[in-house]
């Protein structure tokens, strides 16, 4: 009876007292919720061109944060942001050549185990070069915005809203307008849609793998660089981040591995999810939830609907 | 559309008519064990049309996969417009000017129509990446005019109705066609079809070759095709090479072919 009570009333009644606390959760979760989907994001962007299940998106996004805050202790920020974005560059034609290239045509397990070796790879070379020991953003010198306001939009609410979450939504929104926009209406991107059908007929008509693949892992290490930028604002930048990553497979497998607003949507849901059953359930299993929720979502997902909400459904002539 | 509105044309390669444009010699391809072709040769000359054709399993798809580029002979060599190599790779195969159909329709089936076309026109389009990505200036114009030619296309193959569907959802027929669009859209010299009638009815065969004999007349495109139907083979080939079990067993005018004992055998069978 103390359980059903538990898991029924106390939190509707909790949330139906104190509305405020309800939005500031919900605000939270959505917050955290988009910076998953951006790593969901550079997932999917490489897994629809290139068939790679690209397991070092993780590492991927601690490497740009580390070295754009490590560039940043010798030159003025936003020569550092535009050296790492070159950095990102090289590294996508790297990977490009060193990894991808001598493999093609190989199978999928082959080359999601070449990423994991490319997350070992990176997390070795970040270690080194970086150093291990956590580091703070360079917000302020990013010109992004630091400090909160208190949000009251009735008689005693109180709802604190950090400057660098709006301005996180904010820009990972125009990031994913961008990238629509350049998928859509441009040669590049007509070229990356192509090669995603259709890796054959792409080249036929005389579309070069090879550097389409470098631009897609170029566009996910930018997408990456972002994600970087603003985790690293909230908290700071270490290989910690990079276990928050991997919840960004939790959100790969609720929005499917090869939708775009999948990726969005699955990371709102996990992101607000976690928040909302952390705070009102939580109790119940003593706390921690947030840090299994996103797993146990995936595996309900994975049993009922393993294409995820937005993916393409798998049907195989038998 | 008439034809003297089409600005459509194959590139002026400075080969005259009827001289040769690709030769094939001594290719043998192999896959571990299996030899697919075995020591063929042919050529191709400049305006024609020419016929591959033979049995299942005869080799002539994997011939024109290493034509364009996707498969790489063991031995033997291939000549397109004098240069000579062992193996092309499918990007230079398609900047040089060899545009290519594929049996099962191969096309990209979350594209329009008009993108799908568009695609084709890939390798046409210089302007820098950058100014590519923000969509601007010279490169918005170039854009432009691409599509001019890409409308004309989708004119010439009266698929000007279905120019903003999704290609995937399309009956098989209209998916050929696109797929022939796109092709087309490289303005290419050499045009490789691989049983471009496969599975169609009488009507859009009709359809489909007279696309294919307007394409050749009046673009001056040279077209290899695989064919089944002989039929079709025989109206629109002008020369016809038979392959069986990856050799070349026939070569020649298509009532010669026809009339050649080597050619019935490999059809019809032999008594044992």
């Amino acid at each position: 009876m103390e359980l059903l009570n538990e898991i029924f009333i106390e939190p509707f009644v909790l949330m139906a007292d104190i509305p405020d606390l309800f939005v500031q959760t919900i605000w939270e979760g959505f917050v955290s919720g988009i910076l998953y989907a951006l790593i969901a994001l550079g997932f999917v962007l490489i897994f629809k061109a290139s068939g790679v299940f690209n397991f070092a998106q993780g590492i991927m996004v601690v490497f740009a944060a580390l070295a754009l805050v490590s560039l940043s202790q010798f030159m003025p920020a936003w020569i550092a942001l535009i050296l790492t974005i070159g950095i990102m560059a090289l590294l996508a034609i790297g990977i490009e050549r060193a990894v991808l290239r001598p493999l093609v045509g190989q199978d999928d397990a082959i080359l999601l185990m070449a990423t994991i070796g490319l997350t070992l790879f990176l997390q070795g070379v970040g270690e080194t070069v970086f150093g291990g020991e956590p580091k703070a953003m360079v917000t302020e010198e990013l010109g992004l915005p630091t400090g909160s306001t208190d949000w009251s939009p009735f008689e005693g609410w109180r709802v604190t809203l950090q400057h660098i979450d709006v301005a996180a939504v904010v820009i990972a929104t125009l990031m994913v307008i961008g990238l629509a926009i350049f998928f859509s209406k441009t040669r590049i991107g007509r070229a990356l849609r192509a090669v995603a059908d259709d890796h054959t007929a792409a080249l036929s008509v005389g579309i070069s793998l090879n550097q389409i693949w470098a631009i897609v892992w170029f566009a996910a290490g930018i997408v990456a660089l972002v994600t970087g930028i603003m985790w690293g604002a909230r908290s700071d930048v270490s290989f910690a981040l990079e276990v928050i990553a991997l919840k960004a497979l939790a959100v790969l497998i609720l929005g499917g591995f090869t939708s775009i607003p999948g990726a969005i949507v699955g990371g709102l849901i996990i992101g607000i999810g976690e928040k909302v059953f952390e705070v009102y359930w939580g109790g119940i299993f003593g706390g921690g939830v947030e840090a299994w929720f996103a797993y146990v979502l995936a595996l309900i997902f994975l049993l009922f609907r393993p294409q995820g909400l937005f993916g393409e459904k798998i049907i195989e002539r038998v | 559309m008439t034809a003297h509105d089409i600005t459509l044309h194959a590139p002026d390669d400075g080969i005259a008519e009827g001289a040769e444009l690709l030769r094939v010699d001594d290719v043998t391809l192999r896959f571990g064990g299996v030899t697919a072709i075995e020591d063929v040769s042919f050529n191709i000359n400049k305006g024609e049309i020419r016929a591959i054709i033979g049995p299942n399993g005869a080799g002539k798809t994997s011939m024109l996969n290493v034509i364009n580029g996707f498969y790489h002979p063991q031995e033997g060599t291939i000549t397109f417009r004098g240069e000579k190599r062992r193996a092309m790779k499918t990007y230079e195969a398609a900047a040089s000017g060899i545009a290519r159909t594929f049996q099962n329709v191969a096309l990209f089936t979350g594209m329009s129509t008009l993108d799908n076309i568009m695609s084709g026109r890939s390798l046409k389009m210089n302007k820098s990446f950058l100014a590519q990505m923000i969509y601007f200036g010279p490169a918005r114009d170039e854009e432009i005019e691409h599509r001019r030619k890409v409308e004309e296309i989708i004119d010439f193959l009266e698929i000007a109705h279905i120019r903003r569907q999704p290609v995937g959802k399309l009956p098989y027929g209209l998916q050929k066609r696109v797929e022939l669009g796109r092709a087309l859209a490289l303005e290419p010299d050499l045009l490789l079809l691989d049983e471009p009638m496969a599975g169609m009815n009488l009507e859009e065969k009709e359809d489909m070759s007279r696309f294919i004999i307007e394409v050749n007349e009046t673009f001056g495109t040279t077209i290899a095709l695989i064919e089944h139907d002989m039929g079709v083979v025989m109206d629109l080939a002008d020369r016809v090479v038979v392959l069986d079990y990856g050799k070349k067993i026939a070569d020649g005018a298509p009532a010669e072919v026809q009339a050649n004992q080597a050619v019935i055998d490999a059809y019809l069978g032999v008594p044992h």
